[in-house]
């Protein structure tokens, strides 16, 4: 942990100090509540659900899970896992490899015009993604790819964001480390697999855990890519399951539970990195 | 064998394989697109329709400004900007600067609280602020009515953008928030101690030490957040489907039922740059104002 920018270390017996950490307290608690809510109500019968009489069920059934899981032809709750598993491992491979290739090459690399190619590059960013839809669907239409995963996975490797965190990153090698290993008789591309890579483990590592998360919430693009409820992701076909099953909230949310709990385990772990690197590059959206 | 210093012609453009595979994406799925997209918006283009693509001019836009449909989604995304943007930057800061007076693990496990609603999908965010919202059984009215009263949350076309801009609040403001945070942090200690022994504590402090200071990080939080509020769509789209009287119908919305409920391509084409020009004229306007001050 850095150190408090605060004149006085903050002191925890002043009273100021405790006054504002029972106040982030609450605030702490009414961000999550939401969170654990759904995870205990997923245990409540529906009875309970609709008629409402305090947080903790008076009665916690696994009925709801079991219903949900219980069901593959009705709810294929296992083949949108899989679907999402699938499309966003592919989406954060095919990410980061391109996107270190590119960011070394335009970082380190004597490439004639390279301020140019960056410059167009980054300028993109600033694009908002809803203008690229129409053309997009269009164009995957003309390759045949609409309702297949890979119209979900190709054309995310075309995002400039990556490619941007890396070439920063890759600027602050030192030059020696480059030129003792090509001393070494290293290649260009060895000195980027055995060099570059290896020192950039944390940002390529941040960059993963954004990319697959971003993939895995994503719900624009399921929601026009695709067609056929079996191709799905989680988040579109919990989306389906709601309107479908409108007056089940029990389903509903036991399916939130699901689609939840590896992104919500994900972050738990590697919570430190996620944050630090949403810091480091400040953009969320 | 090449090294990486040589600087030969044909070494200096074989470096270009590295760029290659991102440059073959980034043209045919961003650059092509864009291109495309322009083009398509002066025609006529409909999907799932025997009239072949017509070059139509600027009759798509001129559409746009006629259409009443248009201009009552750029009005419920403007409402939504107005009430989102203020709320979102205001407690962004609060919880930053609250957060950023607490020690070392207090700071994180509420850093990663407060960051938490972030990573949940919108279709999961939605299915649970629905059933808050619900006035039958849902939360907040169960508790709500053992002092009487009984919002409309969605029901009423003045409130549900309202009911929609609280439930953004509480599902985006960790991103905004832990960034700040980070400014906070890296503001030099030596002009905290300094200031404090020209006697400026507390909000003599903030306003004219930490808020000068923080400036830039602020400006970027805040330009960021209204591009994205301005792309507002999963919120609205599932929660209230656009409704009530298609109050809390976004443009983004808008489009995409044109698109791909009606097939209009190329008068989506034309609404989605439309919105383009909205964002990028009020993110310069930001970058001006802020500057000037």
């Amino acid at each position: 942990m850095s150190a408090s920018p605060l004149p006085t270390k903050p002191n925890s017996r002043h009273l100021a100090y405790r006054i504002n950490a029972v106040v982030m307290i609450v605030a702490g608690l009414l961000f999550a509540a939401p969170i654990l809510l759904i995870l205990i109500t997923a245990f409540k019968p529906d009875s309970e659900i609709v008629k409402f009489a305090g947080i903790l069920p008076h009665k916690a059934t696994l009925h709801n899970f079991q219903e949900i899981l219980g069901s593959p032809e009705e709810i294929p709750i296992f083949r949108w896992f899989g679907n999402s598993v699938l499309i966003s491992s592919l989406v954060t491979l095919l990410v980061l490899t391109v996107d270190s290739l590119a960011a070394y090459g335009l970082a380190r690399l004597n490439l004639p015009g390279k301020k140019w190619v960056f410059g167009l590059i980054v300028a993109t960013l600033m694009v908002p993604g809803q203008i690229l839809l129409v053309p997009v669907y269009l164009i995957l239409n003309k390759l045949g790819w609409l309702d297949t995963p890979l119209a979900l996975i190709v054309p995310a490797g075309a995002g400039a964001f990556g490619v941007f965190l890396l070439h920063q990153f890759f600027l602050t090698i030192p030059r020696e480390l480059e030129e003792a290993a090509a001393l070494d008789g290293c290649s260009k591309f060895g000195i980027y697999r055995h060099v570059a890579l290896p020192i950039s483990a944390p940002a390529l590592a941040t960059l993963g855990i954004f990319t697959f998360v971003g993939s895995w919430n994503d719900f624009m693009g399921p929601l026009v890519f695709l067609d056929s409820v079996d191709k799905y992701t989680l988040p579109v076909g919990i989306a389906l399951f709601q309107t479908s099953y409108y007056a089940e909230y029990g389903l509903t949310l036991a399916a939130s539970v699901l689609c939840t709990l590896p992104v919500l385990i994900a972050f738990l772990l590697f919570q430190r990195h996620i944050i630090q690197g949403i810091a480091l590059t400040g953009s969320k959206e | 064998m090449t090294t990486a210093t040589s600087k030969t012609r044909s070494g200096a453009w074989s470096g270009y394989l590295f760029v290659l595979p991102y440059l073959l994406l980034f043209t045919v799925f961003l650059l092509a697109p864009l291109a495309y997209g322009f083009s398509l918006s002066f025609y006529r283009r409909e999907l799932l329709s025997v009239v072949p693509p017509k070059l139509i001019g600027l009759a798509n836009y001129s559409e746009a400004l006629h259409d009443p449909y248009f201009w009552k989604a750029l009005w419920a995304t403007l409402r939504f900007v107005a009430l989102c943007v203020p709320f979102t930057m205001l407690t962004a800061l609060s919880l930053a600067l609250g957060l950023n007076g607490l020690k070392g693990r207090l700071q994180t496990v509420l850093r990663a609280a407060v960051f938490v609603p972030t990573v949940l999908t919108i279709s999961v965010a939605g299915i649970l602020w629905r059933w808050f919202y619900n006035g039958e059984f849902g939360l907040f009215n169960a508790y709500l009515h053992y002092i009487n009263i009984k919002p409309p949350w969605l029901t009423s076309t003045g409130m549900a953008m309202v009911s929609i801009a609280l439930m953004t609040l509480w599902w985006t403001v960790g991103g905004p928030t832990v960034v700040l945070l980070a400014g906070l942090h890296n503001i030099p200690p030596q002009y905290m101690e300094a200031a404090e022994m020209d006697g400026a504590v507390g909000y003599r402090r903030f306003r004219y030490i930490t808020l000068p200071l923080l400036k830039p990080v602020l400006l970027f939080v805040m330009v960021l957040n209204i591009i994205g509020s301005f792309q507002v769509f999963g919120q609205t789209f599932m929660i209230t489907r656009g409704g009530p009287e298609m109050s809390t119908r976004s443009l983004v919305q808008y489009i995409y039922e044109t698109a791909f409920n009606n097939y209009r391509m190329g008068y989506a084409s034309a609404l989605s740059w439309l919105l383009f020009l909205v964002i990028a004229t009020f993110s310069a306007a930001q970058f001006r104002l802020m500057r000037e001050r």
